[in-house]
């Protein structure tokens, strides 16, 4: 669905009907782009309310429970990586807006990389932390959230690996919305990036 | 038939479907096999064979129906369609184009109407089983635990895959034209959460073939029955992910559709107050509708995956569903609403010929109203056993949610006053109707506000009377008015107005007799949501059920009228009602485009009476005059799927 | 419109008012009073009630009028006159019911305050609810001992303090004639978010019954117990001779003495 949100969009011209009239400034796609962002909050925000009645009002223990360890470090270097991701995928707008393609296609594959690092260290850091969901409330909603996480990262990667494709195949163009098949899916992973760090500090951190 | 397979469509759709669920089933069995596991897992709320399935199949049945042969070609960099099949699925030229994954916001609207009006008729037999066995107290037809899942299902389809819809559909096809769009802003996700909705309603329907019967622990689902419940919990679960995901993709599309599309002139406060609530309604829905999706995974993952979220025991918390799911089910029951107080706004003003009274009041008082129901979702939750300090605070935000909502009845009140008053149209007359009903249902609502008096009422057949004054009184009394207002003007012919007379006066006396009384043996002492009662009870209940049958019956005379115009119907011409807003400076029905030029909007949508006025001015389309295209006139035949 | 009219039309408000009212705050909606708090809120219900037929009566009557006066003349197809709005009227119909709920919630919350008021002289009963069924412990005495019975025998003008718990899922514990009502939430080690303790002050002998509210499964709509409202006396001298119990926390006490509740359904 989230494909589908851009999909419709880029380049799609109406031969039958008429040219709507552009009553706003914005475009469609970048507007629907941040309202979906919008409810992608909340859902998240679903999630935090849950954090917060387990560990505030259902917790009456120590938190996270004695015995169980989560590895602050490797989550810490994991932010890094998928922060410069953020970077690199700006880096690769910029490119494809002052026309240099080589550019943007360096800069989206970077991005993609970075990113599956994250998701491979992840999954990783699953298999070794020594509890799984199954075990206490924490366990449950610690694999939520970094988990609804994951699947968000998983869905940008997605999103990026259309916007490689198409930039491989030659799409894109300097001229305004004429390469926002890079942009929207880079709104999208920037608010990935932000959603990771307020997980990070809640999950992680707190 | 081999080529019939290979092109999109709902064979190719079925083909996907089962190929999916293979899949599914077969990724389940190998990593159970790989862990060492027995294949299948058939513990009640497991059934990972069952559920991965149920996932996965309908997404083979999206790729099959042809939902995303544009974007795989998109995303695959190669050349999307040529021009001349840019807009291939794009309008209808015969019924079966009805049953096509189609883009035509038009095409869209009565595949939407036609299906939750399918759903209806189903939740409506429910609830007709249900008034039978609750006709005489102790159980005669159908056992308790049947009878749970009976009320579970009767609410989940009204409210999901009917209510909630039908108001999508019918602004699907009237906002476009409205606002002088060419279509939605999103075409083909548009068609997408169109079809996401009969996956939901089957999931509903079909989870009474579940072992241990269908989802039973009532719509809202409570943890942690639910989390223990059989097998069909868990296609509620799955159900109300598809119904969530479609109608937050619609709303999204109308938002963008209505900020970015407007015909040039139409600035805010010339947009017709359709426009205005389905743009407050999309509000709720985009903020409000991930938390229902969000708890109902959790429910999911404590029943399928056994982790802790509401189980107490490990540490979980029990209330914390219920917050998580009023925060959403409460803006829920305004998505029920708003749009159905735009609708009423449109068939008042155009058959009491007169402007809105005072229409921005009337706009700010929906925002009032989306902005409030953010703040009074614990108003469900009263005698749970949450905090005893929300409740005040709680009690009061909801009572002031009378003051928008009361605007508005006023307003309709003052639009009447000094009015020419034509009561020949049905819409008029469920118009009208719904102002005494709604407010009855209102005014039960604010008492249930007053924690005094909810800790009495609570959980009563008092909360199934409010339910049903503002869902049938209110909703669908807005529902039945925009049908019969737009009819003419989507399928180009006349509905019999003696039937649709009969229709509304049967309606109206079968739902007082039926949902008035309810008040009374709820606070009496009769709890809701019981298959059996205590004697004491049993003359009421007789007496509702039999108005509810009176009230059943009456929906197939709706039914068939509908069926009979669409066909037979004489022809409606362009403007029945001489109103003004854009839809109806259009042939009946619209052409295939919507507009040959965008229309230029040049004062304000009501202007009835000021000499001169004009709302819009449509290019030539004004022309276009008279009988119904292909289009519709063979549509009639179109049955939903 | 001319004063007269307007007059009329207030006068018809009045009256219609009090054709709905009057007989509706006759009727005893609520069924018998049993206890201090069923009184306070009965009056509020009929406090609103007034306010409600006050409300509803505008609309009807401004309803009926419009249809009456103005219903178009078969073939008329003229314009009604341009009235786009008025803004002092608009500010009336958004301040009177802004008054009207305000001073409902007010007036609640003071309702609120009385029937919650907690006793000093209080007698504590632990009630646990599991499908389908109810058991009612009274500590008595010294330690963990407890008199157990199915059936929840209370005495007279006394306020009881219930402790609700529940061994599987959510119930709620109604008795009509009390008013009264509050989930039972199953709660594990942190539990201590629940408000699980709540007063009612029977004030009328007799028998009633303890009604499930809250959909628990199967047998939700059998799951009653007997309430027995008897004099002070009389029920310190049942709870002499009932058989002292050790309670096991987490789990319902006691043999099932007193009468079998689940078939009552009356
Ligand atoms: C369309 C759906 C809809 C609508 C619009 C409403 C509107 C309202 N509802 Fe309702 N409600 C439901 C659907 C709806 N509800 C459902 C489905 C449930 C049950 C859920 C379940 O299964 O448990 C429920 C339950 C419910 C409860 C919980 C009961 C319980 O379980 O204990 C409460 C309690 O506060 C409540 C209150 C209100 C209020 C105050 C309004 C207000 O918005 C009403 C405002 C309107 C008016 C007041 C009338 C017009 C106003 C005037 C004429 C002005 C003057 C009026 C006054 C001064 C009073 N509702
Ligand atoms: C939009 C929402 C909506 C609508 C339209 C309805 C419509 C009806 N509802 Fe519904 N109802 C709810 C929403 C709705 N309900 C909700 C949310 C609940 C709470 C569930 C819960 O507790 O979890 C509920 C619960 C509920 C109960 C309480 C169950 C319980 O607590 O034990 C009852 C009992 O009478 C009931 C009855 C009816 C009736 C008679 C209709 C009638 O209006 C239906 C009329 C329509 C038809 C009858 C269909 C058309 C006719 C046919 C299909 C042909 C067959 C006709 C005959 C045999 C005559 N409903
Ligand atoms: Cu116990 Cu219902
Ligand atoms: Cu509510």
């Amino acid at each position: 669905m989230e494909s589908a949100a851009i999909g419709a969009t880029a380049e799609h011209e109406h031969h039958g009907p008429p040219e709507a009239h552009a009553s706003s400034r914005i475009d469609r796609q970048t507007l629907g782009i941040l309202l979906f962002i919008v409810s992608e909050t909340m859902l998240f925000g679903a999630f935090f309310a849950s954090y917060f009645f387990l560990r505030v009002v259902a917790s009456t223990g120590p938190w996270p429970p004695e015995g169980l360890e989560i590895p602050k470090a490797v989550a810490g270097v994991n932010t890094a990586i998928l922060i410069s991701s953020s970077f690199t995928v700006h880096w690769a707008l910029e490119s494809i807006r002052r026309g240099n393609r080589r550019g943007m296609i360096m800069g989206l594959a970077a991005t993609w990389l970075l990113g599956f690092t994250f998701l491979f260290i992840q999954m990783n850091e699953y298999v070794h932390i020594g509890f799984s969901a199954r075990d206490t409330a924490f366990g449950s909603i610690f694999y939520g959230l970094t988990g609804l996480h994951g699947a968000h990262v998983t869905v940008g990667l997605m999103l990026l690996a259309f916007a490689n494709i198409r930039a491989w195949r030659g799409h894109y163009t300097s001229e305004p919305k004429k390469h926002l098949g890079v942009e929207v899916p880079g709104i999208y992973w920037h608010f990935v990036d932000v959603m990771w760090i307020i997980v990070f500090t809640t999950v992680y951190i707190l | 038939m081999v080529a019939a397979l290979k092109k999109p469509g709902l064979g190719r759709g079925a083909v996907g479907t089962v190929l999916a669920a293979a899949f599914g089933l077969g990724l389940v069995v190998l990593l159970r096999k790989l862990s060492g596991l027995p294949a299948f897992q058939t513990e009640q709320t497991g059934y990972p064979q069952v559920i991965v399935p149920a996932i996965t199949a309908p997404f083979g049945f999206f790729i099959g129906l042809g939902a995303f042969d544009y974007w795989f070609r998109w995303a695959a960099g190669r050349p999307t369609y040529p021009a001349e099949l840019e807009h291939k699925d794009h309008g209808a030229s015969s019924w079966r184009d009805y049953f096509k994954f189609n883009t035509d916001h038009k095409v869209i609207g009565i595949q939407y109407i036609c299906t939750t009006f399918v759903f209806f008729f189903i939740g409506g037999l429910m609830a007709m089983i249900m008034r039978a066995e609750l006709a005489q107290p102790g159980t005669q037809i159908v056992e308790p635990g049947t009878f749970n899942s009976l009320f579970s299902a009767h609410a989940a389809i009204m409210i999901f895959v009917f209510v909630i819809p039908i108001f999508a559909g019918i602004a699907n096809y009237v906002l476009p034209l409205m606002i002088g769009a060419p279509d939605m802003a999103f075409p083909r996700l548009n068609a997408l959460s169109f079809w996401m909705l009969p996956i939901a309603g089957i999931m509903f329907v079909g989870s009474f073939l579940c072992p241990g019967g269908g989802f039973d622990a009532g719509w809202t689902g409570y943890a942690p029955l639910s989390t223990g419940a059989p097998l069909g919990q868990s296609f509620f679960n799955l159900g109300v992910q598809f119904a969530g995901a479609s109608s937050v993709a619609t709303a999204l599309n109308f938002l963008v559709t209505i900020i970015t599309m407007r015909a040039p002139g139409m600035n805010f406060w010339r947009m017709p107050l359709l426009v205005w609530a389905n743009m407050s309604t999309s509000l709720l829905v985009v903020a409000a509708t991930p938390f229902i999706a969000g708890v109902q995974f959790m429910v999911l993952f404590d029943r399928a995956l056994h982790t802790n979220f509401f189980q107490a025991l490990n540490g979980g918390d029990v209330l914390s569903y219920q917050h998580i799911f009023w925060f959403y089910s409460h803006p829920a029951v305004y998505i029920m609403m708003l749009p159905g107080f735009g609708i009423i706004s449109e068939v008042i003003t155009t058959h009491a010929r007169k402007p809105i009274f005072g229409y921005r009041l009337m706009a700010l008082a929906l925002i009032g109203i989306v902005v409030l129901s953010y703040t009074v979702w614990a108003h469900h939750m009263f005698v749970s056993g949450m905090f005893s300090w929300l409740r005040i605070p709680m009690m009061i935000t909801t009572l002031l949610i009378a003051v928008p909502t009361g605007i508005k009845i006023f307003s309709w009140l003052g639009t009447l006053f000094g009015s020419v008053l034509h009561l020949r149209s049905t819409a008029m007359l469920f118009a009208l109707g719904f102002i005494v009903t709604f407010v009855i249902g209102g005014i039960s609502g604010v008492m249930l506000g007053m924690v005094p008096i909810d800790i009495h009422v609570s959980d009563t057949y008092f909360v199934v009377a409010h339910i049903h004054f503002v869902l049938f009184g209110g909703s669908v009394f807005t529902i039945f008015a925009g049908i019969y207002h737009w009819f003419p003007k989507m399928t180009g012919r006349m509905y019999d107005e003696r039937l649709g007379r009969l229709h509304f006066y049967l309606t109206l006396v079968g739902m007082l007799g039926t949902f008035v009384p309810m008040h009374w043996i709820g606070m009496e002492g009769m709890p809701r949501r019981v298959a059996d009662y205590s004697a004491q009870f049993g003359n009421w209940n007789l007496a509702i059920s039999c108005f509810a049958f009176l009230l059943g019956a009456a929906q197939l005379i709706f039914l068939y009228n509908m069926i009979v115009s669409w066909k037979w119907g004489p022809l409606a011409g362009d403007n029945p009602w001489r109103s003004k807003t854009i839809e109806w400076l259009v042939s009946s029905p619209p052409p295939v485009f919507n507009f040959d030029q965008i229309p230029r909007v040049v004062g304000g949508p009501y202007e009835f009476g000021v000499p001169g006025a004009r709302h819009a001015i449509v290019g030539p389309a004004e022309a276009e005059v008279g009988a119904p295209t292909p289009a519709v006139a063979g549509a009639a035949g179109a049955r939903s799927p | 419109m001319t004063r007269a009219t307007l007059t009329r039309i207030i006068a018809a408000i009045l009256v219609l008012t009090a054709i709905i009212a009057v007989p509706m705050t006759q009727i005893h909606w609520d069924g018998t009073q049993g206890s201090s708090q069923a009184n306070k809120i009965d009056t509020l219900l009929n406090v609103m009630i007034v306010l409600s037929s006050f409300v509803f009566a505008i609309v009807l009557v401004m309803l009926g009028y419009c249809i009456w006066k103005y219903r178009a003349k078969p073939g008329d197809e003229s314009d009604g006159e341009p009235i786009h709005g008025n803004t002092k009227l608009e500010i009336t119909w958004t301040v009177i019911p802004t008054v009207i709920v305000l001073f409902g919630a007010i007036y609640s919350w003071v309702v609120l305050g009385k029937i919650e008021t907690k006793a000093s002289d209080a007698l504590p009963i632990n009630v646990t609810a599991q499908q389908y069924e109810w058991t009612f412990n009274y500590p008595v005495g010294s330690g963990d001992k407890v008199v157990s019975s199915k059936v929840l025998e209370v005495p007279d003008g006394r306020q009881l303090e219930l402790h609700l718990t529940s061994l599987d899922v959510i119930h709620s514990f109604w008795v009509p004639e009390w008013r009264i009502k509050r989930d039972l939430v199953p709660s594990g080690p942190g539990g201590n978010d629940v408000d699980n303790t709540v007063e009612v002050t029977p004030d009328r002998d007799g028998t009633y019954n303890v009604v499930c509210t809250e959909l628990c499964g199967y047998g939700h709509s059998t799951m009653r117990a007997l309430v027995k409202v008897v004099p002070e006396d009389q029920f310190n001298a049942w709870l002499k001779k009932q058989p002292r119990v050790k309670a096991v926390p987490g789990t319902p006490t006691g043999s099932a003495t007193g009468a079998p509740s689940e078939e009552t359904t009356d």
